[in-house]
């Protein structure tokens, strides 16, 4: 037998409240015409239609997982791309800024002025 | 035009014409997006929490204050599960913000052409003027390519997600505005219940009967006013759907002046409704 979905089961637990709701409407209006015992009775079936009721939401609410498996992994798939092509992209300039860098340190080393040379190996690596 | 110039120019124009997507509309939209969904952090319920409100509520009505322990651990999955679809939808967003980002890719090389043209390189001498002008059709090139490049990695990615990020976005909806508001409608129902016999208890003085009925329509507000901001975000939700679907479907003519408004009539709602939720904090 298939298995019902998260849909399906919220829409359960939408007429299992409707249907609760009535119960529990049908003991207000009457509430002086019934009995202590009936009242109780009553008011205790609706609880517990209640407490399944909420359970059914989270169980809908638990479904969700198997119809978005492969949502969630296509999703992840398409960041993990957007975050590796954004590392790229401010890759090329991370490329040119090291480039300047090692630039930098060539021309201090080649005009022979080592604070130049010191300052710029510090800004390199700092 | 000297050749090497005609030539540049042509792989630029030949850049620009591979993807038509116009980033400013995929960068703003994917802006709005995350203001509107971060709202998620500040919805005021969520299963756990209404499975602890109903818990504790059994335990008044049993005039019960020994043992109190509630097992909510199938609501906390339930959370679980819903705050991974959110935080899924987000890092996708977030990921389409940063890629479509016009400010990406303007590499600055002033510093390097600065080097070049001061800098002393022994016998090799380099005219300040000729580096800069190098520089910038560099950097020009350099662009033109990478944002090609880019323009038709977000357009595939675009087309990619569209399918499932609707599914996410619906079943967010689901759990939101469909499974923790039917949750939300039940602790109403046991509110109910509960007063109810409270409020026609005649055993009990006009004035406890009085106290009775008003908790029944304080607790009762407090569950509205928890229903309408998810109902709320629910709103917001629909309408990142629709953004994106919006974005899927006119990729190749984000520059139509009619998807141009419509994108920005889009934008305005989320980020109206994005200001609202975050007023209600």
């Amino acid at each position: 037998m298939p298995k019902l979905t998260s849909e399906q089961v919220k829409q359960l637990a939408d007429n299992m409240l409707h249907m609760t709701n009535a119960l529990g409407d049908y003991r207000y209006e009457n509430f002086d015409k019934l009995t202590e015992d009936e009242n109780k009775k009553i008011k205790e079936i609706h609880g517990q239609m209640l407490n399944y009721t909420t359970e059914l939401y989270t169980k809908s609410a638990l479904l969700t997982m198997e119809d978005i498996e492969s949502s969630l992994a296509q999703i992840d798939t398409i960041s993990a791309k957007t975050r590796q092509l954004y590392k790229s992209l401010t890759g090329v300039q991370n490329v040119i800024d090291q480039a300047t860098g090692v630039l930098k340190i060539a021309a201090a080393i080649l005009s022979l002025d080592t604070t130049q040379i010191s300052a710029s190996i510090k800004k390199m690596i700092g | 035009m000297p050749p090497l110039e005609k030539k540049l120019t042509l792989v630029i124009l030949c850049s620009f014409a591979i993807g038509c997507v116009n980033l400013k509309h995929v960068s703003e939209f994917s802006d709005s997006s995350i203001s509107a969904l971060a709202n998620y952090e500040t919805l005021p319920t969520s299963f756990a929490q209404a499975c602890r409100e109903n818990c504790r509520q059994e335990h008044i009505a049993n005039f019960n204050v020994y043992r109190t322990e509630c097992d909510c651990s199938s609501d906390e999955k339930a959370d679980s599960i819903t705050r991974l679809i959110y935080t899924t939808s987000m890092q996708y967003f977030e990921g389409l913000m940063q890629i479509s980002d016009n400010t990406l890719t303007y590499y600055e090389t002033s510093d390097l052409s600065g080097i070049l043209g001061s800098g002393n390189f022994g016998p090799v001498q380099l005219q300040e003027e000729d580096v800069k002008a190098h520089s910038k059709i560099a950097t020009l090139v350099l662009r033109a390519f990478s944002d090609g490049y880019r323009r038709n990695r977000i357009k595939q990615y675009i087309k990619e997600a569209d399918a499932p990020l609707q599914v996410l976005i619906h079943f967010l909806r689901l759990n939101l505005n469909g499974n923790l508001n039917g949750k939300l409608e039940v602790q109403k129902g046991k509110a109910q219940n509960l007063y109810f016999d409270l409020v026609n208890d005649k055993s009990l003085s006009t004035y406890e009967r009085t106290k009775f009925a008003e908790d029944y329509f304080k607790r009762i507000s407090q569950i509205d006013e928890n229903q309408r901001q998810l109902q709320r975000f629910d709103e917001v939700l629909d309408e990142i759907a629709k953004g994106h679907q919006t974005l899927y479907a006119n990729l190749d003519g984000l520059d139509d002046n009619e998807v141009k408004g419509r994108l920005a009539r889009l934008r305005y709602r989320l980020d109206q409704a994005a200001s609202f939720l975050s007023s209600q904090k």
